[in-house]
């Protein structure tokens, strides 16, 4: 088994070996970190939790648009490490995670991926 | 009027409209997305002005796990089984529209202290399916559908489970979902042979929070689908565009055979009315249209967001909340071609009009409605789902939602606040919570169906 490191910056820093194949949800319920959760397909957002550091595979997840991802947000449900990282995790992490859609547009490069137009093609 | 059948419910909406008044009700309260990590549960909320206890929270039955995300409700029986005496309306369906779980309550043994019969687990339910996100309940005679608004991996359209009335999962209860793109809300009306259901937008789509910019590319709902009810299948389509943007909340008239029926279009602010013309063909058109305020400081106008509307027992008022301007709404649809504004009160909201009423905070805004069958108290919430909570109310996280009572003119209209009713989920033990949908023991002005 590849074993990576995940820090929980907002729980004081603490540690935790998982298995590079489960989700880090999965990985950090079983050894009793009490996080938020909801569809468990990588749909809801319920549990979005910000990267500091490192990087996952999250490609199953439907929930983020592309402001979202670059403000560092993974869903824990599905995204598989990659490396160690160092999370910021619950709803103490979501400060970035909405916004009010009529005070706040997304510009086009910024809708999720499937309908978002790459900057490079604007124009 | 005599009760000739020892069945649930009533014979008629008529006979509804004289059951004793109600002294209880169920309203959900939710935790997730609120950063409490303790489940959702049912509250049991006093209603009876005799008693120590009204407008309080005298019970609360917690789910098993947490992140459910509790919303709709139905009851396992409703007046369409009046005539059967082996059912009784005594379980509450509850389900859980992240987690996919299927809250069995049993509201009948103690009404006052509810309790869980039994849980069907959401992953059962996508594995022999291939549905989730379940929403609206009602009851089929006997067997309960359940629309369900996502397949296993949260695209849409979905479906529709079926359960036996022992709670069994039967299977899909749909032949087809034809060309429909997306569900959410559905209502019947047997005699018709026709069932009507709207479009939210794929789970994967709403759940993480409203984009208004998806809209645009068609990842949200702009029709309605009339079945043929029987053949279990969608026979005609409306395409209602712009003026029928986010179809939600299906109601027809409560009369059984009227063919009269209305939908609210939310993101539109519309209500569009449909009937059945004298060939027998259905129609549609536009009867009441809110029109989008200006924000002093926001680029995009506000549009009222129609999250829920209702008819009177009598199907002489519709009632509908615009959840981000704040206002309730009462029109009279005696001629449901011309409705007519009579009342208007209003509840939080982003407009600013009432931050605070009977000296609670309103954080959200006027959202779920449930009538009595009287038609004279007007229970409403402010919570519509914890995603766009967090989007257009980020204050409700610590203010937590809170239930209001409309009293409401039934003879020339109107509509008042009642000053002695409030119940502050901010309050609650565990820490603030949001309410939403609110039932009734003895059935309300959405439960019940006749055939």
């Amino acid at each position: 088994m590849t074993s990576f490191t995940i820090t929980l910056a907002n729980q004081g820093g603490a540690a935790f070996d998982v298995d590079h194949r489960k989700p880090l949800l999965q990985s950090l319920r079983e050894q009793g970190v009490d996080l938020p959760y909801g569809c468990q397909y990588g749909g809801c957002i319920s549990c979005a939790a910000k990267i500091i550091s490192g990087k996952v595979n999250q490609q199953a997840q439907r929930a983020l648009n592309n402001r979202q991802i670059n403000n560092g947000y993974i869903i824990l449900c599905v995204a598989r490490p990659l490396s160690d990282c160092t999370l910021e995790v619950g709803v103490e992490s979501h400060d970035k995670l909405y916004r009010n859609p009529f005070l706040d547009p997304l510009a086009a490069h910024e809708l999720k991926a499937d309908i978002a137009t790459p900057l490079d093609e604007q124009k | 009027m005599t009760n000739h059948c020892c069945g649930p419910g009533y014979a008629s909406p008529a006979e509804a409209m004289t059951a004793p008044r109600e002294k209880l009700l169920y309203t959900v309260a939710i935790y997730t997305g609120t950063g409490i990590q303790k489940p959702d549960y049912l509250c049991t909320i006093d209603v009876d002005p005799e008693s120590s206890t009204y407008s309080q929270v005298i019970s609360r039955l917690q789910m098993p796990g947490i992140g459910d995300e509790l919303h709709h409700s139905g009851w396992n029986a409703c007046s369409s089984c009046h005539g059967d005496a082996s059912m009784e309306r005594k379980y509450l369906i509850v389900p859980g529209v992240r987690s996919s779980n299927l809250h069995i309550v049993d509201c009948g043994t103690d009404p006052r202290n509810p309790t869980l019969f039994k849980v069907i687990n959401g992953a059962d339910i996508k594995a022999r399916t291939n549905l989730s996100a379940p929403h609206t309940v009602h009851c089929l005679g006997s067997d309960i559908i359940v629309s369900m608004l996502g397949d296993a991996q949260g695209n849409a359209p979905g479906g529709y489970l079926q359960l036996s009335k022992e709670f069994e999962i039967v299977g899909r209860w749909e032949n087809s979902m034809g060309g429909i793109k997306f569900g959410y809300d559905f209502w019947y009306q047997p005699r018709h042979n026709v069932m009507v259901s709207s479009e939210w937008a794929a789970p994967n789509t709403f759940m993480p929070g409203f984009d208004l910019e998806e809209v645009g590319h068609l990842k949200y709902g702009r029709e309605i689908h009339f079945w043929d009810f029987e053949k279990k299948e969608p026979k005609q389509t409306f395409y209602l565009g712009e003026d029928g943007l986010i179809p939600l909340e299906v109601r027809f008239h409560h009369n059984p055979d009227s063919s009269h029926g209305f939908v609210g279009a939310a993101l539109s602010a519309n209500i569009i009315h449909w009937w059945k013309d004298a060939a027998g063909d259905w129609q549609w058109e536009k009867i009441i249209d809110v029109d989008n305020e200006p924000h002093p400081e926001w680029p995009i106008p506000i549009p009222g967001v129609i999250s829920v509307i209702l008819l009177s027992m009598d199907d002489r008022y519709l009632y509908f909340c615009n959840w981000l301007h704040g206002d309730i709404r009462q029109y009279d649809i005696s001629d449901p071609h011309n409705a007519k504004l009579t009342g208007q009160v209003w509840m939080g909201g982003l407009l600013g009009r009432a931050p605070e009423v009977n000296g609670v905070k309103v954080t959200g805004g006027p959202q779920m409605i449930q009538l009595s069958l009287d038609g004279k108290r007007l229970y409403v919430t402010t919570s519509l789902f914890s995603t766009w909570d967090n989007q257009f109310y980020p204050e409700i996280r610590t203010n937590g939602g809170c239930m209001l009572m409309v009293n409401c003119d039934t003879e020339n209209g109107g509509m008042e606040i009642d000053p002695r009713f409030v119940v502050d989920f901010g309050k609650e033990p565990n820490g603030p919570s949001r309410c939403h949908e609110t039932r009734y023991p003895g059935g309300d002005c959405t439960s019940d169906i006749w055939v």
